[in-house]
């Protein structure tokens, strides 16, 4: 029916090790979004190999995927993705009631003790400024201690200075051993890495470290 | 663990969206509250008439001249049910306890000075009494000496004092009964009403008078009897039968000219009754499942596209299909069952107003049927829900968290 096939990404070869602060920088269109969503295992590529964690998940079937997903993938997202109706303690709890395990509120409080947020427990979102909000989103992400962060535009939606702080607790969470992977398209996010990703036309363009 | 964060997280958007749910499950709450109250006026009615007819005396059986319909009814001769006919029976039929004729007339004028009433004749024997269970508790009842030459006396029941505002002094006194004097020998105990009709509204004659006050009934009687026990009442009805197809010279071709009416006919066609009026609800439950289904199922689909961001973000944390899919089913159950029980109160409460009515049967409500009542309106919350649910599985996570 017309239809053309569009490879977003084609013969990508990227490699990101244990403990990195990377960012991933490229123009709409370039496929970074895609790749986004391979490494955060909400898409699989058609063909190749994705290997988290000294593990092939490219090919895992789809309820395979939801548990490594959940288990070793901690999202930030742009627009925060809280539930509105939700403390923060319960938002931060989530992940933790599809994968199960002892003392989950003692596992969320510690999250959000870990991103400053030990006093807010018991807000609902909408009595949070836009930093709690990423902070609480940052918290759900790290309660299952995840092998990797991965942040998309998250700053994207706050002010410079609340960006500042998010950016600065990101770096911190990196000294303490996170693997931490940025996707943005702000020069500004990228700089505070220490490694940058340009993708363009689905290939990696330029690949340095600073 | 998941199944209780489930069912908080349906009770919290139920109470989020109270309007809508209420709206959405009114459906429910009809066919579980029609369920509640048919079911329980049944139950209540059908407990009233068999309380009823136990008190008509167990074992009783009525008999009366009947012509069949069609052409085979019309080529029987005369059809008749006379006195030979009641001997012959109270002769020769062992199953049988006690038989009695039973001449009915719907309305009979009874005066006491200037006071005129009507009220039920029925012409008896004294054996009425026992295969009735209505006895005389003031005066005394037919004598067989009353009965054989037919005198002029009457036993009354309790309603046609009250409608004569007479008092137990009436006994002994005389009164007019279509126009023939009468002596009051005996009262009725009180029997109390049936489905609003007293039965104390009754005046009794011996039959042998009521042959004389109305000739034409002599041909056309019918019996009432008592058979020995319960288990014999089928053997009974068969004697009854019998004899009166050879006294009637009835070939086996031929269909009765008569009509066998048994205690549990009566309650079998009363239990036919229940069924036609269980079908109908049936019916109403049906229809009212049906409409509340649907707009559990348009909210649910709604409420699924509202939620397509969350349903994004709980698979990008580690929901798989099944718990998603899990996830609504529970919210669509819980709907629904939230629409069962106030049904059931809702049923409870009709149930409640219709026994304020003065004449109306003491209302049971089984428990079965409230568990029918949560079991419907779960299924259909299952049935319904599921596709809504499975909408919102198969979501593809990229496209949901990307929706605006």
């Amino acid at each position: 029916m017309g239809e053309e096939i569009v490879h977003a990404l084609r013969g990508l070869d990227l490699s990101i090790g244990s403990n990195e602060l990377v960012a991933i920088m490229g123009p709409s269109g370039s496929g970074k979004s895609t790749l986004m969503n391979i490494l955060g295992l909400l898409d699989v590529p058609t063909t190749g190999q994705y290997w988290l964690d000294g593990r092939d998940v490219a090919q895992l079937p789809q309820s395979e995927l939801a548990r490594v997903r959940g288990r070793q993938i901690g999202f930030v997202f742009q627009t925060f993705e809280l539930l509105p109706r939700q403390t923060a303690l319960r938002n931060v709890e989530l992940p933790l009631t599809y994968s199960g395990g002892p003392n989950r509120k003692g596992r969320a409080i510690e999250a959000l003790e870990r991103v400053g947020l030990g006093n807010r427990m018991g807000h609902r979102p909408n009595q949070m400024s836009g930093g709690q909000r990423q902070r609480v989103a940052i918290a759900r992400a790290l309660v299952q201690k995840p092998s990797l962060l991965l942040a998309d535009e998250p700053t994207g939606n706050l002010d410079t200075q609340t960006g500042e702080e998010i950016l600065a607790l990101f770096t911190e969470l990196h000294q303490q051993g996170q693997t931490i992977v940025i996707v943005t398209h702000e020069p500004d996010v990228a700089e505070r890495c220490k490694r940058i990703v340009r993708i363009r036309d689905g290939q990696v363009e330029s690949d340095e470290s600073c | 663990m998941l199944i209780l964060a489930n069912v908080q997280n349906a009770l919290e958007q139920l109470w989020t969206h109270k309007l809508r749910s209420l709206l959405t499950v009114l459906g429910i709450v009809i066919a579980v509250a029609s369920t509640i109250t048919v079911v329980g006026v049944i139950q209540g009615f059908t407990s009233y008439v068999s309380v009823f007819l136990q008190n008509q005396g167990t074992n009783a059986m009525w008999v009366w001249p009947f012509r069949p319909p069609g052409e085979a009814g019309k080529r029987l001769g005369r059809v008749e049910l006379d006195e030979s006919d009641y001997q012959a029976i109270a002769m020769n039929c062992p199953a049988l306890k006690r038989v009695s004729p039973l001449l009915r007339r719907q309305s009979a004028k009874v005066r006491v000075g200037r006071d005129e009433i009507t009220s039920i004749l029925e012409g008896v024997s004294a054996d009425y009494h026992p295969i009735r269970n209505f006895f005389v508790d003031v005066g005394r009842p037919f004598s067989a000496v009353d009965v054989e030459r037919g005198h002029h006396v009457c036993v009354l029941g309790r309603e046609v004092l009250r409608k004569l505002n007479a008092g137990e002094d009436i006994v002994g006194e005389w009164l007019l009964i279509d126009g023939q004097r009468f002596r009051v020998i005996g009262l009725l105990e009180e029997k109390g009403s049936f489905l609003g009709a007293s039965q104390d509204d009754v005046v009794l004659i011996p039959y042998t008078m009521a042959f004389k006050m109305y000739p034409a009934v002599r041909r056309k009687i019918a019996l009432t009897a008592s058979a020995l026990n319960e288990l014999v009442v089928p053997e009974a009805r068969a004697q009854v039968v019998n004899l009166l197809r050879r006294r009637h010279s009835l070939e086996a071709s031929q269909p009765n000219d008569f009509n066998v009416l048994t205690q549990d006919e009566i309650l079998e066609n009363f239990n036919k009754l229940s069924l036609v009026a269980t079908a109908v609800l049936s019916g109403i439950v049906g229809i009212s499942l049906l409409v509340g289904g649907i707009g559990i199922m348009n909210v649910m689909l709604v409420s699924v596209t509202e939620r397509t961001r969350e349903i994004g973000l709980r698979k990008a944390v580690g929901a798989r299909r099944r718990d998603i899919c899990l996830q609504f089913l529970t919210e669509a159950v819980a709907l629904s069952v939230v629409g069962g029980g106030m049904g059931i109160g809702l049923g409870y409460g009709l149930c409640a107003l219709a026994s304020l009515h003065p004449q109306m049967v003491a209302v049971i409500v089984p428990w079965w049927a409230v568990v029918l009542g949560f079991g419907i309106s779960a299924g259909t919350g299952v049935v319904f829900g599921l596709v809504p649910a499975i909408k919102a599985a198969l979501l593809n996570p990229i496209d949901a968290l990307r929706h605006e």
